[in-house]
């Protein structure tokens, strides 16, 4: 797989991801876009956790127009279509119903828009249509440039969603002269969260030190194996009371994972995130802050010696 | 029989924790319970109960992976313009190669290619199963293969399974846990359930994305509650949080858990809070919860 992943654009991509939710991914990414844009660096923050995206919300920004995401569905001309029913027979989704010699039915929820159907129809009767997955909205916060993609309630499609939040984010980070761009992912493993992965240059998987963290930091670790991506660990709520921290430490160890940051629990942290600003902003001599402050530093430097 | 499903907008705020503290309280008070665990990407519900005895496993294959014949393949990259999932590559051979973790299966590579050269093969989608919990009720899961899009496929084949299985023990309730989000598993988790729980958290982002989670619950047309984990932050956020949930939402408040370590030292025992400590914070507003949505659900 490693030989498969190219790369798309010269700007180094840093994904945050981690497998289990509420670990502080967007956290993480908000106050890394904010810390790196105070020193000086041109940054992108890409919010592709579009079933519940909050690097918004942790920024105390209000997302206003948005561009619309549109896939293609099938729209079937009543007066060419002869009912053959190819395009019934090929839908993978099932998205196409219908009785012998009668116009097929769409049921648009399930159409992937992979215009199959379109392309066996011998008669010209399917013509582009549209429907509406989500929306990509842009602003600048202090900045930095944030790029947020959100789906549409009711469209089950996160990942189509996702790709075309990852593939907004690398036209404009083509010829724009970033130089780091951090992309905030959704929980888990699947392929909402492969997509921003397939084009990063490196994952930070924030995690937190309990059996459920660490069972999905497994998960997540393994789908960067499988992706052929390197992945550094954040051990997030480290001192929580009753904590596992040292069984974390050791799987991260087994499997040769670099710790890059320990993040203390805070209220300091609790409180910036409910007012909006970054900590490393708010409070950056807060202990949280000073772990955030001292990630920062880290990739900056790693940065600006190419390693990233 | 009822389904419950318990879901959340935002990761992390308890889902899990209130899911399996739930069925404890059926079990231990004459209910009887059965449980599903409906995030198959990552399944934490036997975690938090400890575990649990398989009774049955099996492999399930529901997705379609494209495979190119490179000995076919002539390098045209008609595959590779239309494939709607960037999954269709070109690498340096000049043939096609598909990223298998990318490919959804559609086939319209095939539908192209003007030598035959590609085959839309069945492929696993992940596992299903059902374990006996040392609480005497049992738990259905699936497992969602690494990178794998049909969740809302496995997340019907868990829903069904729980649905026989619980019928078959004479179950009254099923307590499905969803994972995060609102996308194609929290729907296939929803779709003709007869209560959702919404677990949420008092912080804007958590607001954010319950309010989006409302809308697919009030789509599909499912009576829901909200309850309110962690709170005790900040007083003046979650008064206007609940006002906002039973004005705005129109969902009705289940109850509040406010923030305990108890809970930690619970997951890190793996037991259900209400198990390790009933006297908890946390265990108090849990059993009032699970009490109030006996009383009113089933």
């Amino acid at each position: 797989m490693k030989n498969l992943r190219k790369k798309i654009v010269s700007t180094p991509i840093v994904a945050v991801t981690g497998g289990k939710g509420g670990t502080g991914k967007s956290t993480v990414a908000v106050n890394l876009a904010a810390g790196l844009s105070a020193e000086d660096l041109k940054v992108m923050l890409v919010d592709t956790d579009v079933d519940g995206p909050s690097c918004a919300t942790l920024l105390g920004v209000q997302l206003e127009g948005g561009e619309e995401v549109r896939t293609f569905v099938p729209d079937i001309e009543a007066s060419k279509c002869v009912g053959c029913r190819r395009c019934i027979e090929v839908c993978p989704e099932h998205a196409l119903i219908g009785l012998q010699e009668k116009i097929p039915k769409l049921y648009e929820e399930l159409c992937s828009g992979c215009k199959a159907c379109q392309m066996v129809c011998e008669y010209e009767a399917i013509k582009d249509g549209w429907k509406k997955i989500g929306t990509i909205y842009s602003s600048v916060v202090d900045e930095v440039k944030l790029v947020v993609g959100e789906l549409r309630p009711t469209e089950p499609r996160s990942p189509v969603m996702a790709r075309a939040t990852v593939m907004k984010a690398i036209e404009e980070l083509k010829g724009d002269g970033y130089d780091v761009a951090i992309f905030d992912t959704a929980p888990g493993v699947h392929n909402a969260v492969a997509q921003p992965l397939w084009v990063a240059d490196l994952a930070l998987a924030v995690t937190e030190p309990t059996p459920l963290g660490t069972h999905d930091l497994k998960l997540i670790l393994d789908l960067a194996r499988e992706l052929g991506l390197p992945v550094e660990v954040i051990l997030n709520k480290a001192d929580v009371p009753g904590g596992l921290k040292d069984e974390l430490l050791n799987t991260c160890h087994e499997r040769g994972i670099k710790l890059t940051a320990e993040i203390p629990l805070d209220e300091e942290l609790l409180r910036s995130y409910i007012a909006g600003e970054p900590l490393v902003k708010k409070a950056p001599n807060s202990p949280a802050g000073k772990a955030l402050m001292s990630l920062v530093s880290t990739i900056r430097d790693r940065l600006k010696g190419g390693e990233i | 029989m009822k389904e419950i499903v318990v879901a959340s907008g935002k990761g992390g705020v308890g889902k899990t924790t209130v899911a399996a503290s739930l069925a404890v309280f059926f079990a231990k008070n004459g209910v009887k319970v059965f449980t599903a665990d409906a995030d198959v990407d990552a399944p934490d519900l036997l975690l938090a109960l400890g575990g649990g005895k398989k009774l049955f496993s099996m492999e399930i294959k529901a997705s379609r992976k494209a495979e190119v014949d490179e000995d076919k393949c002539m390098g045209c990259g008609k595959c590779i313009e239309v494939c709607p999932f960037g999954a269709v590559i070109g690498p340096n051979d000049g043939k096609a190669t598909v990223v298998s973790l990318m490919c959804e299966g559609c086939g319209v590579c095939k539908l192209v290619c003007p030598v035959g050269a590609i085959e839309v093969r069945e492929a696993p989608t992940g596992t299903l199963g059902v374990e006996e919990t040392k609480y005497g009720f049992g738990c259905a899961t699936g497992k969602l293969r690494l990178g794998e899009h049909n969740s809302g496929h496995l997340v019907a084949s868990v829903r069904n399974i729980s649905r026989r299985k619980a019928q078959d023990a004479g179950s009254e309730v099923i307590i499905v846990d969803a994972a995060p989000g609102i996308g194609c598993p929290v729907i296939a988790s929803i779709t003709g359930a007869d209560y959702v729980i919404a677990v949420t958290e008092p912080t804007p982002a958590a607001k954010r994305n319950l309010e989006r989670l409302s809308k697919i619950i009030k789509h599909f047309g499912v009576p829901a509650g909200v309850v309110i984990n962690m709170s005790g932050y900040s007083k003046d956020f979650e008064i206007a949080l609940k006002d906002w949930v039973v004005r705005e939402l129109g969902f009705q408040l289940l109850g509040e858990i406010p923030v305990d370590y108890e809970v930690v030292k619970a997951l890190v025992q793996m037991k259900p809070i209400i198990e390790f400590n009933p006297d908890a914070k946390a265990s108090k507003a849990l059993i009032e919860i699970a009490e109030r949505v006996r009383g009113e659900i089933l």
